[in-house]
């Protein structure tokens, strides 16, 4: 018996020796990995504790540059809170990398990294629109970094500096209710010009340009598409005659068609989708003479507590791998990855009538456009 | 008056807290607004209309807040006292509900009974009244808000000595004559308060004006806009001083008005009997408007309640558990745990607060008493965006005097117990403001000779606040505590700005929910709240009643 006990002790003993040798062996001979070829993107390789993803690199699909991870990471995120949650959880399970978030508004995001510029609390700013990064930007809150796996991603969807790049996309369009059309017996919207058909007048649901990116987008649509501001202004005048009133957040006309308030919202469309799928009797169109969309992105935190981990979390979320988490968590935005697997829910904007949308432009332009919004068009009598 | 010294010591602490947790985030952030965004706005007021306009639907929301809900209060709380009928008891416990509001669940349920294709209006009625705006804001804070001044008049009016009424009746007044010349004037302390509280508060309001509020913007709504939508947070904090203007004004004129009015009705003497109204037509005119009222709470709670059991309320009828497994399941019970942890902690903090500084303001100081109310005030005063920011600009670093570290960091990931000091700190600050007035009502009623008589029998400042003032406005303190608690559970805008991975928020994530349109999740977690948040008012109730010697004031008699 006691026997027994002793042999099983050392056979133990044994095992546990040879499994330290084990990962001991390769830290004594560490092999970079760097730039070696494998087979399936995402795969991680830990050698002499540093982490070695498979990714597609501008020399194909091998060993993106090695990184020692160690640590926490706080993420604050953009997006909805179940993909936040899916983002930094796949993270977390790929590296070791203790990952949390934190899920603000872009607005709020900014206000918050300004405030603890001197000892930053996040790492990453994931999910956050062109317009917030290119404030932050200005104010000095994120910092350059161009990931291996940036070159996948099409230039238009990211910045040409380097501060960030984009990892969906979503198309503005019309969220409507089914059953309140048919009550006032229009059709489907299909153009701008539809939206302006007198039996909608109080139908119409929109955010206000200056509280929402969403209705911003609205409007510097108009402006693209019509070949300036004053055509631009002068569209949206006439669509304030529809109007019921202009809301706060951007995706809240949705929930308002939703219910039955008002027959159309403009809203983007993989939110309409994601209200729909949540049993509102809702459905998607978009606009015949071109639509505007935004851009997710994902940029680093300047003076980031953990870069290396930030880093990596950043390759993360432009891989195919991490955007195909999106519809599996109810967001339906288009992946900026070509090789991120479409869904049906998602729109293909191939399909679609984009307008040539300058984000550097229309930042430049937001502030006196909404300040003229908010003088003219906004208290104007509806008419 | 000469301070003995535990009182001087109690005034330097309260100053310090107060400097601590209001004072010194808020300067921060005004001095932000005198930056040249901010100054942009405050020469707007001026120069735009736009600007003037929003001032003005500011001012007119506050003032209809501010009469309505305290004459709702006042009929309520007359008809608690004066008045006998059936469904009293319930009558009461209905009123006090609103007291636990969560962000966008009233609003929500609102739109859902009343709204263009509302249950009630188009369904029943036929009606389509467009409720975004200045007249759902109306309904919404109303409802919300008037409770406050409900449990402030009835704790007055329980305490009115009634021997005042029979006198004046022995000598020939009518009924309505005692109550315009001895019951009205007697109140004005409580009624001028109800009127300031629920004015300031329904102005600086956040989750209303974004939920309902539409195309009516008020301030609030305007430096939420400023930060979120333009990146501009000096501009919001300047609109947020602008916001102070109206407040302090309103404060100043109710000090004014209800100190010259000021009566004292608690002496100490032994009083009468409340002698009740009796006639039916007066009876039925009185209580019309407390049981339109409490109707419509229902109408409204419960519409939250079926909207957690419900697929889509109002959409999509089909039972279901889902809402409830999902919040269970995992995203929900950190939250709940977390939140209400840090709630009770603040709770008998703010309670306490409230209660000194009432004291403090009515008994001890002469001088600057003014500006120690609005210090106190001011927690409720500015919107809490702006509040928000300020803590997360003042306390997500070490504060250094020099080389010595004056205060470490409290906000933010990397602070002490991941951030979660800030969060209690805000709660505190928001919540003591209801324990002050209701505090200070009711000092104001107490004759101050009991105080002189204890203090020349020798017993201290303290004492004195612990063995007398304490049992009489224990009524007020439980009016604070419960309000504390409620309040502390359902703020959302400022934790905004000081929330972290490690301290997951309610209000918070039914933001989120209500973001990604699963109102069913949202109004779940609404109930789970209310349901939480009653169960940890009837344990203060139960606890503060408990130890009282004589409840004299105490509202939930």
């Amino acid at each position: 018996m006691n026997k027994l006990r002793i042999t099983s002790i050392t056979s133990v003993a044994v095992m546990l020796l040879s499994l330290t040798g084990l990962a001991i062996s390769p830290a004594g001979a560490a092999v970079d990995r760097t730039g070696k070829t494998c087979v399936q993107e995402g795969r991680v390789v830990n050698s002499g504790g540093v982490t070695y993803t498979c990714a597609y690199t501008k020399s194909g699909l091998v060993y993106s540059q090695g990184r020692k991870l160690s640590g926490s990471l706080t993420v604050v995120c953009g997006a909805m809170e179940n993909w936040c949650a899916a983002m930094t959880k796949a993270f977390t399970k790929k590296t070791g990398v203790e990952t949390k978030f934190v899920r603000l508004s872009s607005g709020e995001t900014v206000a918050r990294l300004n405030a603890a510029k001197a000892n930053p609390e996040f790492g990453v700013w994931h999910g956050g629109p062109a317009d917030g990064f290119g404030v932050a930007r200005l104010d000095g809150l994120i910092e350059k970094y161009e990931s291996p796996t940036r070159h996948m991603i099409p230039a238009k969807y990211q910045d040409t500096d380097g501060y960030w790049t984009g990892v969906y996309v979503g198309a503005l369009g019309f969220c409507s209710n089914k059953k309140e059309l048919a009550r006032l017996g229009v059709p489907v919207p299909k153009s701008w010009a539809d939206l302006l058909n007198p039996k909608l007048k109080g139908q119409i649901s929109s955010a206000h340009p200056s509280t929402s990116g969403t209705a911003f987008t609205t409007l510097w649509t108009q402006v693209t598409r019509l070949g300036g501001v004053e055509p631009g202004m002068a569209y949206m005048k006439k669509l304030h005659n529809n109007i019921l009133q202009y809301t706060k957040s951007g995706t809240a006309p949705g929930q308002i068609a939703g219910r039955g308030e008002v027959a159309v919202g403009i809203i983007f469309s993989h939110d309409c989708v994601a209200y729909r799928e949540q049993g509102l009797p809702l459905t998607v169109s978009f606009p015949s003479e071109g639509t505007g969309y935004e851009i997710g992105g994902v940029a680093l935190v300047k003076g980031a507590k953990n870069p290396e981990a930030a880093k990596a979390y950043i390759d993360f979320t432009l891989s195919a791998e991490a955007q195909n988490l999106g519809p599996t968590v109810a967001s339906y935005q288009v992946l900026t990855n070509p090789r991120a697997k479409l869904d049906r829910r998602m729109v293909t904007l191939k399909k679609l009538t984009i307008v040539d949308y300058d984000f550097g432009k229309a930042s430049a332009a937001k502030k006196a456009l909404t300040t003229r919004f908010d003088a003219e068009i906004a208290v104007a009598p509806k008419v | 008056m000469k301070l003995d010294l535990i009182t001087r010591i109690v005034l330097v602490c309260t100053i310090a807290v107060l400097a601590l947790l209001i004072i010194f985030p808020l300067t921060n952030i005004l001095i932000t607004a005198t930056h040249e965004n901010g100054r942009a706005v405050f020469s707007s007021i001026f120069s735009s209309p736009v600007t003037r306009q929003i001032i003005k639907n500011t001012v007119l929301l506050g003032s209809t807040v501010g009469v309505l809900g305290t004459l709702i209060g006042f009929l309520l709380a007359y008809a608690q006292t004066r008045l006998e009928f059936r469904g009293k008891k319930i009558l009461h416990i209905i009123s006090l509900i609103p007291l636990i509001s969560p962000p966008f669940a009233f609003a929500t349920a609102v739109i859902v009974l009343f709204g263009r294709s509302g249950i009630i209006t188009r369904d029943l009625l036929g009606l389509s009244p467009v409720l975004y705006g200045y007249p759902g804001l109306v309904i919404v804070l109303t409802t919300s808000f008037f409770p406050v001044a409900y449990m402030n008049l009835l704790g007055m009016m329980r305490s009115l000595d009634p021997s005042l009424d029979e006198a004046a009746a022995s000598l020939g007044s009518s009924k309505s004559k005692v109550f315009v010349k001895i019951t009205f004037p007697m109140l004005i302390p409580g009624i001028a308060s109800s009127f300031l509280l629920l004015f300031v508060e329904s102005i600086a309001d956040l989750a209303n004006p974004l939920v309902i509020g539409g195309d009516f913007t008020v301030l609030s709504s305007r430096a939420y806009i400023a930060i979120n939508g333009e990146y501009d947070v000096a501009a919001g904090a300047a609109y947020s001083v602008v916001l102070l203007v109206p407040g302090l004004l309103v404060f100043l004129l109710q000090r004014y008005w209800a100190q010259r009015k000021n009566v004292v009705s608690v002496t100490g003497k032994p009083s009468g009997r409340v002698r009740n109204i009796e006639s039916k037509g007066a009876k039925f005119f009185l209580l019309s408007i407390p049981f339109a009222m409490s109707s419509l709470i229902i109408m409204v709670y419960v519409t939250v309640l079926i909207g957690g059991f419900v697929k889509v309320l109002g959409v999509n009828n089909e039972f279901t558990l889902d809402h409830f497994s999902y919040i269970f399941s995992g995203i929900g019970n950190d939250a709940i745990i977390k939140t209400t942890l840090l709630a009770l902690i603040a709770t008998p903090i703010a309670g306490i607060l409230g209660m000194i500084l009432a004291w403090l303001i009515v008994r001890k100081i002469r001088r600057g008493r003014e500006l120690m109310d609005f210090l106190g005030m001011l927690g409720i005063a500015v919107p809490g965006t702006v509040l928000g920011i300020g803590y997360a600009v003042t306390f997500n670093h070490t504060t250094k005097l020099g080389e010595f570290s004056l205060i470490p960091q409290l906000a933010g990931g990397g602070a002490i117990f991941g951030g979660a000091l800030a969060i209690i700190m805000v709660y505190t600050i928001r919540s003591s403001p209801a324990g002050q007035r209701s505090g200070i009502a009711a000092l104001q009623q107490i004759d101050p000779a009991i105080d002189e008589a204890s203090a020349s029998l020798g017993a201290s400042g303290v004492v004195t606040f612990k063995k007398v003032t304490l049992p009489l406005i224990r009524g007020a303190l439980l009016t604070g505590l419960m309000f504390a608690f409620a309040r502390s559970m359902t703020t959302l805008s400022p934790i905004i700005f000081i929330t972290t991975p490690d301290t997951p928020i309610m209000t918070s994530k039914i933001l989120s929910e209500v973001d990604a349109g699963r109102f069913g999740n949202a109004f779940a977690f609404c109930t789970i709240l209310i349901v939480l948040v009653s169960l940890a008012m009837s344990a203060i109730n139960l606890l503060v009643r408990g130890r009282s010697i004589e409840s004299l004031s105490n509202p939930l008699n």
